[in-house]
């Protein structure tokens, strides 16, 4: 058992948040610590990445029309697959009679790199020389659900915990005022809940979703009744009795949890109201991120509300962009949804370039699979694991590089294949976590986030 | 797409972790498909801890636990039991009387009483009945762009809860909502241009019906230009997928796409599912006799004057627009508003030869949405679509039951047509030995005690499902619950009067710790944090404002700013007019696709998208948010205060006593009344100038304690 563990499965456990919170105003937030699950913990090496922006893109965007330019694939456009991928077994689309569609979208070099872009991303294309495509990511889940479960924890058993939590869990909370892992989403999470969810692990580690439309946090303000000193006293009660009758009920994490959510309530009436008021940024920086724009406004003012929990602290935060399943007509689907996203990204990564941020935050492009080189529907694509692109930038990573290749066709990951629990153990790497040794003991098994698999290879070439 | 991926993904993971994914090969002889073998408990004889089976539950389990060198935990104490029971089976919080008469009660049969008691008890229905909305994917509109409101479904909501209530026969409950109509047809032609005389017969018939409302409260596309096509093609979808997942604990959406891959279902099998539904349309009809019609055709004339009185304002504004009014003409305008106004004030609340009936809305007939038949003129086929896709049709297919399942029943596939194909396949579902029938219920009902069901995937019985903890046990009850004439109401009885049931959940053994972290072989009582409405009621339970008027239109309780916030089009909450109905219970809480209402949105309410098997339980800091800091919830600690101080007099001992015993269903211990009359000081003192009611305030603190949100 790891100190992490340890900490967490301790007879302490997080009943003892309320009493290490006593002791910090006390001053003594050495022996605080000790206490705290969530306190900030030393990562196994040094790494310059500290947290990340998992930007995740629900149902699929095409690799073949993003980021992996197959020339080749033009010339096979309405011809059959080729005979040796035709016992391929596809979700829906049929192999055998399927006929190949050539890119829709024309790729235009970028960056002193020369990175190839499609033009659907003309704005995240300004920068090419920060970021590193991976062309060859691959899973084995043809399906949404199961897709979108491999790509957040590892596995396709729901259950366990997602990225966000397993990084919470090694690395902790830089804020005791915020949430240590937050999501937003356009619309509604694919799989809900469960891909920000803490699996096994304590449910302290669990992501917490802001709403993107209306107040993101409701509640925030104490009741007038009370006041802050009131309700302070009222708190260190409740904590008391809460404590007292968890101690009384051990092995139980919600009850943990919930004490400790206490806690980080109070102290996210004043910093919440901050992280959300927008005011204080400017027309330049409302531009940037495409807030006054109609179609841009709703993922801009999560990638401006990423940046600023980026600047508080906040270790995990994850952004879904939705509507990518495009089964029939591709081209309009992409068009519309790259519309919505790529000046709030490019503004995203600007933004946290000139604030000294992006050298330590991670930033994290993927859908949960591509999209297939045969046509389906009306100029369609169905969902394709077998081979797809995600890119990465940020966290001391040397950008302008591709990293692995699909086959001509954009079909199979051929060369440097990239499993997801390799993306995952990657990205540990990146934030100086050693993905064999980030465990927890359950039901029997040291687990972790890459199962059996991963390997941290890449994160050398990443960073190089 | 969205919803039929989710099935999909259902049916491709576990729930848990112990269990090994299966290769893709169809298995016909799978568990789930075998009828139920019934095993004779183990004997007392056999079992280390054979003194503690009060009946074959306890046996089984015992069983199990003793396999692995486990003990079952100590029983808990009575405090403990009462209040479980009560939230348990009817949601609400016991009164201190109530609680009292229970642990004061020495007789030996206590504990079977209270739950014949609280089985009796019309609040059961609510309780339980919400269980099965929540399966049944319930909610009052139709979610996508428009989310149209549902203005019947509410009707199917009463159904559910009065057939729980009334312990309607599971396989007769079944039966009604697929094929009510088909059934007992003798009201099929209740149609509003008709005379008739409704028997009380025929009244039950209806009622049958209305169970078919299931299938009209689904998901609602509601585009402009949307392909007729398409809309009829998604109906059919979720009413296959309902099906599929509610009663045969099977994820049949993945057969929509392609052959199962993981269990012996068909492409055919799926589509002939579909054709099942495929003669079958939504209608509505109404609730009201011929006489009761024609009270209203009656006074129709009066909703002519109204359409009139507004067309006069219209005018007037017309004719005044952009000019200065002066004060006659002002007066003039507001006069023709206000004739409106009394207008509709003059219409009639209900039919005046039926007294206590009550119109919808604007004199409008109360109608349910039910299953009818399509006309035979206008009756569509149904194909294979390769892929799933519209316009990928390929051979026709006809209704039929699934072919593995019906082989393992030894039943004729094809089914009737082009009617009665709903009938049949409720006929066949409620066979006494189908595989699966019974099965999904019990541990539906299982899961719903415990947390947890035997099959930890209650939707998915199928091979990308979760195995049973305990098969015996499983088939056991399956029988059992048969073999009781399908009786919800028993199988309560025998779950909770087992020793199992009883057991203390703060128990603690290291051994089972490290043995089975996750309690599957139930070594104690699992905890359990109280589900968005019981929350809910608890809270205005405690507080005593709790308003238990059963039944009727969604109610609409006010929200703050930030909570309604989110909402784009206001009109869609219409906040009820009278404050009683605010206090409701949850159940009764409009459930909008489009916007979960917040509190419930924030503690895991399911979204009624697809059947929803087993809700979240996620611990986030925006629920301590909710407790510590809605305004909602500080009135009802206000109220909460003022109940105890009406309650126990003027010491200030009393009060704590009382709401302890409100709140936790057990008394304060002397340390807690000390420190919670020291709080109570402390917040008076703190600041002298705003003085508070530090009654109100203990009371807050109380609806933020653990002790209140879980049951041990």
């Amino acid at each position: 058992m790891n100190r992490r563990e340890m900490l967490c499965k301790s007879g302490f456990g997080f009943g003892a948040i309320a009493a290490a919170d006593l002791l910090a105003q006390d001053g003594q937030l050495a022996a605080a610590t000790e206490f705290n699950p969530l306190a900030p913990q030393t990562p196994d090496f040094a790494a310059k990445a500290k947290r990340v922006i998992f930007i995740f893109l629900q149902g699929g965007p095409s690799h073949i029309e993003t980021f992996d330019p197959k020339p080749a694939l033009q010339k096979w456009d309405g011809e059959l697959l080729p005979e040796s991928f035709r016992e391929f077994d596809l979700a829906q689309t049929n192999t055998a009679d399927g006929r190949l569609l050539g890119p829709l979208f024309p790729y235009h070099r970028h960056g002193e790199s020369g990175l190839e872009i499609s033009t659907l991303f003309p704005r995240i294309g300004q920068h090419a020389d920060e970021m590193a495509v991976i062309r060859s990511c691959y899973h084995e889940s043809f399906i949404h659900g199961a897709a979108v479960t491999i790509m957040s924890s590892g596995t396709i058993l729901l259950g366990h915990p997602t990225v966000g939590a397993w990084v919470t869990y090694g690395l902790g909370s830089e804020s005791d005022r915020l949430p240590a892992y937050v999501a937003m989403t356009d619309a509604a999470f694919t799989n809900g809940v469960a891909c920000i969810s803490s699996g096994f692990l304590p449910a302290i580690y669990q992501g917490t979703h802001l709403r993107t439309t209306g107040a993101p946090i409701m509640n925030l303000t104490p009741l007038k009744e009370l006041g802050q000193d009131r309700q302070r006293q009222l708190l260190n009660q409740i904590n008391q009795w809460n404590t007292r009758h968890r101690d009384a009920r051990p092995h139980d994490s919600r009850l943990d949890a919930r004490i400790a959510n206490y806690e980080l309530a109070f102290r996210m009436q004043t910093a919440a109201p901050d992280l959300i008021d927008l005011g204080s940024e400017s027309q330049t920086t409302r531009n940037l991120y495409g807030l006054d724009g109609e179609e841009t406004k709703q993922f801009g003012g999560m990638c401006l509300l990423a940046r600023r929990m980026a600047e508080r602290g906040v270790r995990y935060i994850h952004l879904a962009s939705s509507g990518w399943d495009a089964h029939g007509e591709c081209r309009k689907n992409h068009l519309e949804n790259a519309k919505k996203i790529d000046q709030p990204i490019a503004g995203l990564l600007t933004d946290l370039k000139q604030r000294g941020l992006l050298e330590e935050t991670l930033v994290v492009w993927a859908g949960e699979f591509g999209r297939t080189p045969i046509m389906q529907g009306k100029r369609g694509r169905d969902h394709h694991p077998y081979g797809f692109s995600c890119w990465m930038a940020g966290g001391g990573i040397r950008g302008g590089k591709v990293i692995g290749a699909t086959d001509e066709f954009g079909f199979h990951a051929v060369e440097d294949r990239v499993h997801a629990n390799d993306l995952h153990a990657t990205m540990l790497s990146l934030l100086g976590l050693e993905h064999e040794k980030l465990t927890y003991l359950f039901e029997g098994r040291e687990r972790r986030l890459t199962d059996v698999g991963g390997s941290n290879d890449l994160a050398q070439r990443l960073l190089s | 797409m969205l919803k039929i991926t989710w099935v999909l993904f259902l049916a491709v993971i576990g729930l848990g972790h112990a269990n090994l994914i299966r290769s893709a090969t169809a298995n016909d002889d799978y568990w789930s498909f075998q009828k139920p073998v019934r095993h004779p408990a183990p004997e007392a004889g056999q079992l280390q801890h054979g003194a503690r089976i009060v009946n074959a539950v306890d046996a089984f389990l015992l069983q199990a636990l003793e396999k692995h060198g486990l003990a079952p935990a100590p029983a808990a104490d009575k405090h403990t039991l009462v209040r479980r029971a009560y939230l348990d089976l009817i949601g609400l919080l016991p009164s201190p009387e109530q609680v009292e008469a229970f642990v004061t009660n020495p007789s030996a049969d206590a504990w079977p009483r209270l739950i014949n008691e609280l089985l009796d008890s019309k609040h059961y229905g609510e309780r339980w009945g919400r269980h099965w909305l929540d399966v049944a994917r319930y909610a009052d509109s139709g979610g996508y762009e428009t989310d149209i409101y549902l203005r019947n479904a509410w009707r199917y909501r009463d159904y559910v809860v009065k057939s729980f209530n009334d312990d309607k026969p599971y396989d007769q409950f079944v039966q009604e909502q697929i094929a009510g109509d088909e059934l007992w047809p003798d009201n099929l032609d209740l149609d509003p241009k008709r005379v008739y005389h409704i028997t009380a017969d025929q009244k039950k018939h209806l009622e049958a019906r209305i169970g078919t409302g299931l299938y009209t409260l689904g998901p609602l596309i509601h585009e402009s230009r949307l392909d007729a096509r398409r809309l009829h093609y998604e109906t059919l979808t979720d009413w296959a997928d309902t099906t599929g997942s509610v009663f045969l604990g099977l994820s049949f959406g993945c057969a929509r796409c392609h052959d199962h891959k993981f269990d012996p279902l068909t492409q055919t099998d799926y589509f002939a599912m579909q054709a099942i539904f495929a003669s079958s349309k939504e209608v509505e009809i109404p609730l009201m006799t011929a006489m009761e019609i024609g009270d209203t055709r009656q006074a129709y004339p009066k909703i002519v004057a109204i359409d009139e009185a507004r067309k006069r304002y219209r005018l007037y504004e017309q004719q005044t627009a952009g000019k200065t009014l002066s004060s006659e003409e002002q007066t003039h305008k507001e006069k023709l508003l206000i004739d409106i106004a009394q207008k509709v004030l003059a219409l009639p609340a209900g039919a005046a030869s039926v007294p206590g009936t009550r119109y919808d809305g604007l004199m409008e007939i109360p109608t349910v949405s039910v299953l009818g038949h399509e006309q035979p003129a206008l009756l569509k086929t149904v194909h294979r679509l390769e892929r799933g896709e519209l316009y990928g049709m390929k051979e026709q297919i006809q209704a039929a039951l699934p072919g593995a399942l019906a082989q393992a029943t030894d039943s004729e596939v094809d089914l009737p047509k082009p009617y009665g194909s709903r009938k049949a396949l409720a006929l066949w579902l409620t066979e006494p030995d189908h595989p699966l029938t019974s099965r999904v219920m019990v541990n539906r009902i299982w899961q719903w005690h415990f947390g947890r069901g035997l099959v930890a995937t209650p939707n998915d019985f199928g091979a990308m499902g979760q195995e049973p903890t305990h098969p015996e046990l499983l088939d056991w009850l399956a029988t059992e619950f048969i073999e009781r004439g399908w009786s919800i109401k028993d199988m309560h009885r025998l779950i909770m009067t087992s020793s199992s049931y009883q057991m203390s959940s703060q128990h603690i053994s290291e051994k089972a710790v490290q043995a089975d972290p996750e309690n599957y072989l139930l070594w104690r009582m699992p905890r359990r944090r109280l589900e968005a409405e019981a929350l809910w009621d608890a809270v205005h339970t405690a507080a005593g404002t709790i308003n238990l008027k059963m039944g009727g239109r969604p109610v609409v309780p006010p929200l703050a700013e930030d909570e309604i916030a989110s909402l784009r089009d206001t009109f869609r909450w219409p906040v009820s007019a009278d404050p009683q109905e605010h206090t409701r219970r949850g159940l009764y809480i409009l459930v909008l696709r489009n916007f979960r209402f917040p509190m419930f949105s924030v503690f895991d309410a399911p979204v009624s998208s697809v059947s929803c098997p087993t809700r979240d339980v996620t611990t986030v800091a925006p629920q301590a948010l909710w407790s510590l800091n809605n305004r909602s919830v500080f009135s009802q600690a206000q109220a909460f205060a003022s109940r105890v101080r009406k309650e126990a007099g003027t010491e200030a001992h009393d009060w704590i006593d009382r709401a302890w015993m409100i709140a936790f269903a057990r008394h304060p211990t002397d340390r807690e009344t000390r420190e919670a009359l020291s709080l109570m000081d402390t917040l008076s003192q703190t600041d002298t100038a705003a003085p508070v009611d530090a009654l109100a305030q203990l009371c807050l603190s109380l609806f933020n304690l653990n002790e209140f949100a879980f049951t041990d």
